[in-house]
């Protein structure tokens, strides 16, 4: 039954220097709304960018600062907040929070020398699963120019070797 | 199918008809014989075992005789039961499979048993057949092996089915090249069916659509057509998707012949493309007939036997076709689906709820015995025993993920104790294999890898709670929508962000924390919104039912559309509406709803259950209900400045000739006399990107039926449409009749519209006719714009606000699940009926009506509801007192309350939040955690995202 063979190991993917490197794009999505979305991009099989991966929280306005720095912390070459359409939100006004909360994470990502293009806020309905695969699509391909975070493992891994041909 | 088996209240007899009925409504006496199966269904374990043993090789009727099956089989992979059957007329007594059955399922001497139950209604869905392609000689169905029928088609194309879902040539089992659906094949009185099937132009649409997924050597995909009708709600995006994707050329036409190619077996089909006027010769390796339905062999014995009789065309009578889609000829007996006339999925779903409700009016005293028993909790407690379950979901995600290496790649992880895999977790074997995980591995955590947590989380939640397991800690990772069917063609990519998102499910299983439901009281009565035929329909079915139901309408009347001078005659009966309102107002106040005219509801507070609705008007109170039902319908298009509306004289709206139709005498007059010539345009503000992109439904049907009436007064009546879409009951014969009686269709080409002519008063339309290939000019006198319909505003606005209950982006309500769920809204106990919800016609509207009624009744029918216990509480060690949450919270939950010691703290009333998280997010302290979205369980995600995949 099965018919996909893959050749992954189970082995963290590492660069390894010859494949194309990819961004990692965490993605937050309130439950009824832009997680809905991405559902509906599903039913209706609209192929997007696989490089993210996504945690579902009730609302966006539960989505707070510390979530995002800590996805930068850990190497994250991009997040993605996403949330109802005002006057959508299944609690009111969670995304005129979530807002709030986005505008002090952005500053807080400046301040650590993030690209802001690395960060971004979009409203997504359940409708909307055309637009929820493309904007996946159009913020991967940003994150993919950007390259590696500044905070990334790969990119101190090459500034390191920077610095060694350096000295 | 598997709700339903596992339903407490719910006895699934398989195998068995209905061999006779007495009694009336209310005390029905069936008697039904169940064949023997000659396994029993208590002992099979269904391990297939058997099968493995027979050698008793046989067609397996379910797929078409596809895909080969033994003489002991299962009918198909979800069935319920679960238990295998042993075909009789094959089997060759070997006792093979008695010897291997290890649980002694195997009966040979099992009887037939004949049971009698007493019931106070009847629900007849038993559903269509397909039309016998073999009596339509020209199409070569049967004579040449590669004319196959739709449903073969989508028995290869179920990911469980016999090619796992890819399309293969019966003559020598492989990939065509090239694809040609015939459509209306026996429908639409082509040599079989007088009517529209309905099903079938979006079934092919979609067809092209998952070929093109998966098989991409299938390089063309040909749908010869006749009108594409796209009716429902979102089905021209789906058509316009599949033109954007070129997913299949769409060639307007009927097949002459279809011939086969001796050797190759390759078919030529003959065709007059009725747009570009050419014969033409179209190859294909495979032709799909998109077939008719028919109605099914029994359907006449089971209507005899019921006492409600066959229609016209031998589906199960209906009553008053025009007006109720579920009522049969005898109270207490009600039909659903396509036992009374082929349906698509989402209007078979809510006849099926409708017909529940009008059943429930002869039920009595049984509903409330569904109190769950209480469950002994299992011992969840100490450090995490995790188990994973990877679903197959057929192959929709084995098709593309390897399911083998995520079972492995979960086994590795920290705290799980195993990592299984089934073909269909949702199934009750798979649920069984969940159960028999958690108690074979003593597992305190469980995470589904399968489909989306929105619709399958409380699936299996309640498997778990069924045996003590506390359903807040499971996880769900969604490796279906969002991964197998999003990115089918990187499979490399898909299957590390598989791995990945399981890694991460177990994370936040591993931080889960067992929580508890509340329970608080349920307001036993409804209220509904809006006065039209589905505001009516609704408050009459719950009335019955003895809920108390207050009905509040805007205006001094009831009726809505459908009262004086609206309406005139209703398609395709031609009964006056007049006539049908009255029996649906007098059948109203039998019912003892309480009736509010002149009003308005100013505002709705509260949750399902407690609601507190203040109204205006006829009365000024505040009342408490436990369910509210917005039946506020729609607003036509407004065509002022288009095809001359509003400058020229005889230009009028089909809403303003069927109010002059309502005029005694009932004559339709241009400067004093009859108009010689009239002319409709259809598709005024509908189809259209600019306005509204959907079809409006009943404006087809209006039109020819306007088209007829005008006809039958003396004037020559040409109607301009786009397509024909006349897929309600009776409407294709009223086509035809209009046809008949003279009237000219004329075709408007794509992207063009129709020219009015005349300076002051209209004379004449011009339009370019692509089937005769010519500009044509006919004269008119009146102008007839067919309108679509729109939301009507302010109130959709107003009602969004207030209820905050999403709307569609075609600016109606938005259904929750067009199929699983047509009539509930995002919020939970606001249900829609009507055009509140997107175009439709009476019958439609009704039976939306009688469906939001029955799921109303769900809530209702309970004295408490059940409190979400993923709610935010507070930290009173690590709470200032700031009042910033109480602040923000929109549904004022938090409060600042004394301590004892004159500190203030905060305090969350639990009923009153709604687990937002909103204010967990907050609080400057830190002192709100949101139960089952902790930030430990959100961490622990992100952590483990980043462990998965370090970077690359
Ligand atoms: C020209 C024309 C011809 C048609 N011909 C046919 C036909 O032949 N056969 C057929 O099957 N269908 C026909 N239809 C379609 C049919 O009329 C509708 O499907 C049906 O009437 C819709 O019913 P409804 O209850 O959803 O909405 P409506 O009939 O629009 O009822 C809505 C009600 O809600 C009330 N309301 C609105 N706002 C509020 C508020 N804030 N508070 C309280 N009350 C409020 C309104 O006053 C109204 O009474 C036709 C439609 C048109 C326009
Ligand atoms: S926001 Fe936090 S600290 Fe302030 S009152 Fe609410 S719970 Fe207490
Ligand atoms: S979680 Fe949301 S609803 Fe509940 S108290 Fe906090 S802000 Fe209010
Ligand atoms: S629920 Fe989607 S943003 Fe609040």
């Amino acid at each position: 039954m099965t018919k996909a063979k893959t050749t992954i190991t189970d082995q963290p993917v590492t660069a390894t220097g010859t494949e194309t490197w990819q961004p990692r794009i965490l993605v937050f999505a309130c439950n009824w709304c832009s997680y809905a979305g991405a559902d509906t991009a599903g039913v209706g099989r609209m192929e997007h960018e696989p490089h993210f991966r996504m945690i579902r929280v009730m609302c966006s306005g539960r989505i707070q600062p510390a979530f995002v720095l800590k996805a930068f912390e850990k190497g994250a070459d991009g997040v993605l907040v996403s949330g109802c359409h005002f006057g959508d939100c299944h609690y009111i006004f969670g995304n005129e929070r979530a807002v709030e909360q986005f505008d002090k994470t952005m500053n807080m990502v400046k301040l650590l020398g993030i690209e802001p293009g690395r960060l971004r806020l979009e409203w997504i309905s359940a409708a909307e699963g055309i637009r929820f695969a493309e904007i996946i699509n159009e913020f991967t391909e940003q994150v993919r120019q950007l390259g590696p975070s500044p905070l990334s493992s790969k990119r101190l891994d090459d500034l390191r070797i920077e610095e060694e041909i350096d000295g | 199918m598997m709700d339903a088996g596992r339903h407490p209240l719910i006895e699934v007899i398989t195998n068995a008809e209905v061999t006779g009925m007495s009694g009336g409504p209310g005390d029905f006496r069936v008697q039904v014989r169940k064949h023997p199966r000659y396994v029993d269904e208590e002992k099979c374990v269904a391990c297939g075992q058997c099968v493995e043993a027979c050698h008793i090789v046989q067609g397996n009727e379910f797929d078409y005789n596809l895909k080969a099956r033994k003489a002991i089989y299962r009918p198909f992979p979800q069935s319920v039961p679960a238990a295998y059957v042993i075909d009789m007329d094959h089997c060759k007594k070997c006792w093979r499979c008695v010897k291997v059955c290890e649980p002694e399922a195997i009966d040979f001497d099992m009887p037939a048993r004949d049971y009698e139950f007493e019931v106070g209604s009847i629900i007849i869905a038993a559903g269509f057949q397909e039309f016998d392609a073999s009596a339509l000689g020209n199409y070569g169905y049967a004579r040449f092996p590669n004319v196959i029928t739709s449903l073969e088609l989508e028995r290869m194309l179920n990911a469980s089915g016999v090619t796992k879902g890819h399309i293969v040539r019966p003559s020598d089992q492989q990939t065509p090249r090239s694809i040609l659906f015939i459509q209306c094949v026996g429908a639409r009185g082509e040599g079989g069916r007088p009517y529209c099937s309905r099903f079938c132009c979006m079934n092919a649409v979609k067809d092209s659509l998952l070929i093109r997924q998966h098989d991409p050597e299938v390089e063309d995909i040909t749908i010869l057509y006749t009108d594409l009708r796209a009716f429902g709600k979102g089905f021209d995006d789906f058509v316009r998707r599949s033109f954007d994707e070129q997913s299949a050329h769409y060639l307007r036409g009927r097949p002459s012949k279809i011939e086969e190619e001796p050797g190759s077996q390759n078919l030529t089909v003959f065709v007059e493309d009725t747009l570009e006027h050419q014969l033409k010769r179209v190859p294909a390796d495979l032709v799909v007939l998109s077939l008719a339905a028919a109605p099914s062999d029994g359907a006449q014995a089971l209507a005899a036997m019921l006492e409600v009789g066959t229609d016209q065309y031998g589906f199960i009578a209906r009553r008053d076709p025009a007006v109720s889609a579920v009522e049969t000829a005898r109270d207490g007996i009600y039909v659903c689906g396509s036992a009374a006339g082929p349906q698509v999925i989402p209007d078979c779903v809510a006849q099926a709820s409708a017909a529940a409700a009008r059943a429930q009016m002869f039920l009595t005293g049984s509903r409330s015995a569904d109190e769950k028993q209480e469950v002994e909790p299992l011992d969840l407690s100490g450090s995490p025993r995790v188990g994973v379950l990877v679903c197959h979901c057929g192959i929709n995600i084995s098709g593309v993920l390897d399911i083998d290496d995520l079972t492995a790649s979960a086994a590795q992880i920290d705290g799980v104790v195993v990592a299984a895999e089934h073909q269909f977790a949702c199934s009750s074997v798979g649920q069984d294999k969940l159960i028999e995980l958690v108690k074979e591995h003593r597992l305190n955590r469980v995470v589904v890898a399968a489909c989306t947590p929105r619709t399958h989380e409380p699936v299996f939640q309640e498997t778990l709670s069924g045996i003590g397991f506390n359903p807040y800690l499971l996880e769900m990772v969604n490796i279906r929508d969002q991964c197998s069917w999003v990115h089918a063609t990187q499979p490399q990519e898909a299957q590390q962000k598989a791995r990945t998102l399981i890694r991460m499910g177990v994370a936040r299983a591993k931080n889960l924390k067992p929580l508890m439901e509340g329970k608080s009281p349920m307001t036993r009565a409804a209220l509904v919104i809006g006065g039209g035929i589905a505001g009516i329909q609704a408050a009459t079915d719950l009335a019955w039912q003895g809920f108390p139901v207050v009905l509040v309408e805007k205006t001094g009347e009831l009726g809505g559309r459908l009262r004086a001078p609206n309406l005139k005659y209703l398609y395709p009966t031609m009964q006056p509406a007049e006539k049908v309102l009255k029996q649906k107002l007098m059948r109203l106040k039998d019912s003892g709803a309480r009736v509010l005219l002149n009003s308005e509801v100013e505002d709705i507070t509260g949750y399902v259950g407690n609601f507190e609705a203040t109204l205006s008007g006829a009365v000024d109170e505040k009342i408490q209900i436990g369910a509210v039902i917005l039946a506020t319908g729609a607003d036509l298009y407004d065509p002022a400045g288009e095809f001359g509306y509003g400058r020229l004289t005889g230009v009028i709206t089909s809403e303003e000739l069927e109010q002059r139709l309502c005029h005694k005498p009932a004559a339709v007059q241009v400067n004093g006399a009859p108009p010689r010539s009239a002319a409709i345009i259809l598709c005024v503000g509908s189809r259209d990107e600019e306005c509204f992109s959907g079809c409006s439904r009943y404006c087809c049907p209006t039109g020819i039926k306007q088209a007829i009436l005008l006809s039958e007064q003396g004037s020559d009546v040409t109607v301009f449409y786009r397509d024909i879409r006349t897929v309600s009951i009776g409407a294709e014969e009223m086509y035809r009749k209009a046809r008949g009686l003279g009237v000219l269709f004329v075709r408007i080409p794509d992207g063009r519209k129709p020219e009015v002519l005349g300076t002051e008063k209209v004379t004449g339309v011009r339009c370019y006719d692509a089937l005769l290939d010519r500009t044509l000019e006919v004269e008119a006198d009146l102008l007839v714009l067919g309108v679509g319909m729109r939301p009507l505003e302010p109130e959709t606005s107003k009602f969004h606000d207030i209820l905050k209950a999403s709307l569609g982006l075609d600016g109606f309500f938005l259904e929750r699940h067009p199929e699983l769920a047509p009539v509930e809204t995002s919020v939970e106990g606001v249900l829609i009926a009507g055009t509140v919800q997107g175009p439709k016609d009476i019958v439609d509207t009704v039976a939306q009506a009688s469906a939001a009624a029955a799921k109303a009744t769900v809530f209702l029918a309970h004295d408490q509801v059940r409190l979400n216990p993923t709610v935010a509480v507070v930290d009173a060690e690590k709470c200032r007192g700031c009042g910033c949450c109480a602040e923000i919270c929109q549904f004022q939950a938090p409060k600042l309350v004394d301590d004892g010691s004159g500190v203030f703290i905060a305090e969350i009333n639990a009923s009153l939040c709604k687990g937002c998280g909103t204010c967990a997010s907050w609080c400057p302290s830190g002192a709100i955690s949101a139960q089952h979205f902790t930030d430990r369980q959100v961490h622990a995600m992100i952590d483990a995202f980043f462990e998965t995949e370090a970077a690359r």
